[in-house]
């Protein structure tokens, strides 16, 4: 089927169940516009990058309840957003504290703040996405090994069997679970202490 | 052990939907009846979970920067192709051939501007002259045998800026950079760099950009010739600049006619100083050689009135940039003792053309 004939709803599908062609498609369709704005804006092209490719990540996460609806454009989502992420960056910085989107002159002010809260969603799934990333590293071998290529390599129980050593799936199995439970104990003592 | 490995086989039977009936009715009865059991089974499920989508975030993302790289290795290949440069060189000679006749027609400079305001106009220049158009085809050429800097042909407007620093800081005006698609910088010796804006302030009317190279120098010499005045300069005082109304660099005198600029702006000097279209972003130098402003505007209704920023105002956003730009700005100036063409001479090297592509 030719790309381009996809409609917005299939284009969001597409992007939620990590379709690689169809990401591609989307992210072809709108970087410009984006790596443009930021780099009228005191960003260099990489800036651009980054805000945009964040911006695609939200709208990935976005995407994946079902539920989930646009009221406008993907393109023109992706725009608010990337543009709300980089005044927020400029703000950071001190560059200019008084420039956000709101005060900012810029005519769709209003579309970027209505995304305000799915900017902080993101941020702080990124947050808990880190404290589980660094609960795996605490764990060590093999059980980082292993439970990464379970859920990050896609590897199936026989596999990983052969890879790490054990006798049949059923002992791999058995030794997932145990890693499965000290990693849980490490991740809610790190979310205790935050 | 058994109980705990059972609590993990359960949560990734129930998250996959493998489990059957009996064994949901199980599981619930066990959830409603057993409150520790209840606990641990909510976070198995959700470490699960969040193990899933951690992974497939990270490949989202993954899929991201390989697209990225794609897209940023098909850009670089692009002007590679010979055909394309053919194209390129055609594009320019018909852009030439239009804008021949573009400015027997209509005077667009002039129509944008008064539609503006009738009194003041700001001085970026629409590129439709006539003069110059030979040497801008000179000039293609040598761009386009420049592999490394290809900008685009069909630029919009552009206006004049100066030098911050050798390695690239330069200062213009808001308005030449405002709603650019891209930006080059065109140096005394005719080549192009890439630039993008590092700060602006649509207030003041000043845009700071920096060259995109990190192996570009103005000058081989090293650091800037002048300086920037901190105070405001008076009445009077005897100033000239140089800018880009045309191809060519041009020279201009004149002297102070007011300390505050237009409407009585304090932040602006009023000037008795010849300026056309081209010349916005301007350093503006008093006899030493010390940078008093930058020019910015005119009155269209008079002749000479010109209005600049002053460099007090310029001093003050460079404070606000962050410390990484680490711009730093001489503490004097070496043409202070120099003849005014020796000045001129030295200056022409850190002061160049902002074209401006929308």
């Amino acid at each position: 089927m030719q790309l381009s004939l996809l409609k917005e709803h299939q284009l969001l599908e597409g992007i939620a169940n990590n379709d690689r062609k169809i990401t591609e498609q989307v992210y072809r369709d709108n970087y410009k516009q984006v790596q443009a704005w930021v780099q009228g804006r005191g960003g260099s092209a990489d800036d651009g990058d980054d805000v945009f490719q964040e911006a695609m990540t939200i709208l990935f996460q976005k995407a994946q309840n079902e539920e989930f609806r646009l009221s406008c454009k993907i393109g023109t989502y992706l725009v608010a957003i990337a543009k709300y992420i980089w005044y927020k960056k400029l703000q950071l910085q001190n560059r200019r504290p008084d420039f956000l989107p709101f005060d900012s002159g810029e005519e769709d002010a209003n579309d970027i703040r209505a995304y305000e809260d799915d900017v902080k969603v993101h941020e702080e799934r990124e947050v808990y996405f880190e404290q589980l990333n660094a609960a795996m590293e605490e764990l060590g071998e093999p059980c980082k090994g292993l439970l990464k290529a379970f859920y990050n390599e896609n590897k199936s129980m026989q596999e990983i069997a052969g890879l790490f050593g054990y006798t049949n799936p059923d002992n791999a199995k058995t030794q997932k679970y145990k890693c499965l439970a000290r990693l849980k104990k490490l991740f809610y003592a790190a979310q205790v202490n935050k | 052990m058994n109980s705990e490995n059972n609590i993990w086989t359960l949560a990734e039977g129930y998250l996959n939907k493998s489990l059957n009936a009996q064994e949901l009715d199980k599981l619930d009865q066990k959830i409603t009846a057993d409150k520790e059991f209840a606990q641990e089974f909510q976070e198995a499920i959700d470490m699960l979970f969040s193990l899933k989508k951690n992974a497939s975030q990270k490949q989202f993302k993954q899929n991201l920067i390989g697209i990225q790289k794609k897209v940023a290795q098909e850009e670089k290949d692009a002007p590679r192709k010979i055909s394309l440069r053919l194209h390129y060189l055609r594009t320019a000679a018909i852009a030439a051939g239009v804008a021949l006749i573009a400015s027997f027609g209509t005077n667009l400079w002039n129509n944008r501007t008064q539609a503006n305001t009738s009194k003041y106009s700001e001085l970026r220049k629409v590129r439709t002259e006539i003069e110059g158009i030979k040497q801008s085809q000179n000039r293609i050429i040598k761009v386009l045998d420049n592999k490394a800097n290809k900008p685009p042909i069909d630029n919009k407007y552009s206006g004049t800026g100066f030098a911050l620093s050798n390695d690239g800081y330069i200062v213009t005006n808001y308005h030449v950079t405002e709603g650019a698609d891209s930006l080059y910088i065109q140096t005394r010796d005719g080549n192009y760099y890439k630039a993008f804006t590092v700060s602006f302030d649509a207030n003041t009317d000043i845009a700071i950009l920096k060259v995109e190279s990190k192996k570009f120098k103005f000058s081989k010499q090293g650091s800037l010739p002048y300086t920037f005045a901190a105070l405001k300069s008076g009445l009077g005082e005897r100033i000239f600049t140089l800018g880009y109304p045309q191809d060519e660099i041009v020279y201009s005198e004149g002297y102070i006619s007011s300390r505050n600029g237009y409407l009585g702006d304090s932040m602006q000097y009023r000037l008795e100083l010849p300026a056309e279209p081209g010349q916005s972003g301007a350093p503006v130098l008093d006899a030493n050689g010390v940078v008093i402003g930058i020019v910015t505007g005119k009155e269209t209704k008079s002749v000479g009135t010109t209005y600049a920023v002053s460099s007090n105002t310029m001093l003050k956003m460079l404070k606000n940039l962050p410390q990484s730009s680490n711009i730093a700005l001489p503490k004097s100036s070496k043409l202070s003792k120099m003849s005014r063409s020796q000045q001129i001479e030295k200056l022409q090297d850190f002061t160049c053309v902002v074209n401006v592509y929308k």
